[in-house]
């Protein structure tokens, strides 16, 4: 395994051990944030393989958050049990994902995030006015949380511990697929599409499965937010979550693996954090954001790995060894 | 020998400029096709028309005898048709082994079985072999943007060359290499030539070069072929004269 491997798999660990522990140090609350997190995370690392990997701008991350929240609600409701909703939530989204893809065929860059967001717009005005099917804008109330093999995810901690489970085995799969050639086209696709299509790339197919793939996960991550709120209504699934989204990929470091983990953490925790500010906290959360992108536009990440590279060369440099030699 | 490439009667438009005047020519097994012409004579119009980058107005393409007119670019590859670009086109954040990965993994198998295969597709030997063969041992895990110019264009034409193809057509190899880099690359080209009896058109300015390299040179001056033939008749001819200093 080379060094990048290594690295990875220590900081999954210790992501994996944290994220265990935490809650146990946790109140109510602080696990319902958590949990946020996790759920967030899920559909920011969808967001990242559309965005981050395969260069396809989407402002349509919340929508298909939305629809999954729905399709799991709706579903579970008229009595479908919770996997079933679940892999419905995830397959729907795979669907409409890849047809989303087809205008990336024909725009890129802003052009492209018009067309996702115009869907975006498209979608919040399907659940706000098809009252026949989403109820409108009194939403969807009482979502049960799933009940697996007599274990009942009711308490926070138990779903926490669900979407952590989640989490863990969706990022898994995208790890592996972003290690096998299929990550590799993505870079490719985002890189330089036209020698990417003369080496033989169908980018046609690559950039529609990286949307669908992408949405997919969204709508996952949707699946598991109806039951952690428990109420859902079509405002949450906006512009501003799809905005949200995006942020959290930008932040913690598009075309990062670990990226939207990162981000998600700040999006969730900062405003908590900085709330002691009262009604300053969304102020000092946007100047922060906007120092970070000027100084750092590779997201946290991106910082991090350039203050590795410097420290390694200072630790390399003659000069670094000499001053290391004359110490007492 | 039977031809590789046959072009027949191809014709582009650009609203009123005709930039390929009804060209036609064949590419015969294993010789290395040199096409010269001043700027502006259609040189990589013509490439792009054959290759599936622009659709033709009129005219025909064929590979092997099959008809590949207007195919899209990753199937004409599929048959066995690569190329390079006049301007540099690498993957720069990918490492110089990926790179050649990536030219190479879309002949593996099918897309699923990608997805579920080896994450070097089974290439990783044969990208060693390429970096070994274009010299580049010394920089396999270095990002490929970070190589000089001259070494990125060996890896551009390297990856023209991993998936094992037949028809190779490389546009302005030379562009912007020094003359020691230039030699090197013109010497792996001619390895690899002899090495796979691998059939080549070069689209080039420097002339040097052509006249070192290829077996036989068209001319291209305005969208229309003015002269063919051996490198040493071309350089006496006239014409070609008269195309490149002007009356």
């Amino acid at each position: 395994m080379n060094r990048f491997g290594v690295v990875a798999l220590g900081a999954a660990l210790i992501l994996a051990i944290v994220a265990t522990v935490a809650p146990f140090f946790l109140r109510r609350y602080g696990i319902y944030l958590i949990s946020m997190w996790a759920v967030l995370t899920i559909a920011a690392i969808g967001l990242n393989l559309t965005l981050g990997y395969a260069g396809q701008v989407s402002l349509a991350q919340g929508a298909f958050v939305g629809i999954g929240a729905y399709t799991v609600a709706l579903l579970t409701q008229s009595g479908w049990p919770y996997p079933a909703a679940f892999v419905c939530a995830g397959a729907l989204c795979f669907a409409i994902g890849w047809v989303l893809g087809y205008p990336a065929l024909r725009v890129a860059h802003h052009y492209l995030a018009f067309v996702t967001l115009a869907f975006t717009t498209l979608v919040f005005l399907v659940l706000r006015n098809e009252e026949w099917l989403t109820n409108g804008i009194y939403g969807i109330n009482g979502i049960e949380r799933p009940m697996f093999f007599g274990w009942s995810t009711g308490s926070a901690l138990d779903f926490y511990f669900f979407c952590l489970g989640m989490l863990a085995v969706l990022s898994a799969a995208t790890w592996w697929m972003l290690r096998s050639p299929w990550g590799r086209a993505f870079l490719a696709l985002r890189e330089n599409p036209i020698r990417a299509l003369s080496l033989g790339l169908d980018t046609r197919r690559y950039t529609l499965m990286a949307f669908a793939i992408g949405s997919s996960l969204g709508g996952m991550a949707g699946a598991l937010y109806a039951p952690l709120v428990q109420f859902i209504e079509p405002g949450s699934f906006g512009l501003g979550m799809s905005f949200n989204l995006l942020l959290m990929v930008i932040v913690g470091g598009s075309g990062y693996f670990f990226g939207p983990f990162v981000g998600a953490l700040v999006a969730v925790l900062l405003p908590e954090w900085t709330r002691f500010t009262e009604g300053y906290y969304l102020l000092i959360y946007a100047a922060l954001v906007m120092v970070m992108m000027a100084f750092s536009p590779s997201g946290l990440l991106g910082l991090v790995e350039r203050v590795s590279k410097v420290m390694t060369r200072r630790a390399a440099s003659p000069l670094a060894l000499r001053a290391k030699g004359t110490e007492p | 020998m039977s031809a590789v490439l046959e072009v027949s009667n191809l014709r582009k438009s650009f609203g009123g400029i005709t930039a390929v005047h009804d060209v036609s020519f064949d590419v015969r097994e294993g010789e290395i096709l040199g096409i010269i012409g001043p700027n502006g004579s259609g040189k990589s119009t013509l490439f792009n028309c054959v290759l599936g980058q622009l659709q033709p107005n009129a005219g025909e393409v064929r590979v092997d005898g099959r008809p590949t007119t207007g195919m899209r670019p990753c199937d004409l590859n599929g048959l066995g048709v690569s190329r390079t670009f006049q301007l540099l086109q690498v993957f720069p954040q990918l490492s110089v082994r990926d790179n050649l990965i990536l030219a190479g993994q879309e002949h593996r198998g099918s897309m699923l079985s990608r997805l579920f295969g080896r994450s070097d597709a089974g290439l990783g030997d044969a990208a060693e072999r390429m970096i070994s063969f274009f010299q580049l041992s010394h920089l396999a895990d270095e990002q490929a943007g970070a190589l000089s110019y001259g070494q990125q264009k060996l890896l551009d034409a390297a990856m023209a060359f991993m998936a094992g193809p037949r028809l190779v057509l490389l546009d302005e190899p030379a562009g912007g290499v020094n003359l020691t880099m230039l030699a090197h690359l013109r010497e792996r080209l001619r390895a690899y030539h002899a090495e796979r009896n691998a059939t080549f058109v070069v689209i080039e300015h420097q002339m040097e070069f052509v006249m070192a390299l290829c077996t036989r040179v068209l001319v291209l001056a305005e969208g229309r072929i003015i002269a063919q033939g051996a490198p040493q008749d071309i350089r006496r001819n006239p014409i070609v004269i008269e195309a490149y200093l002007g009356h």
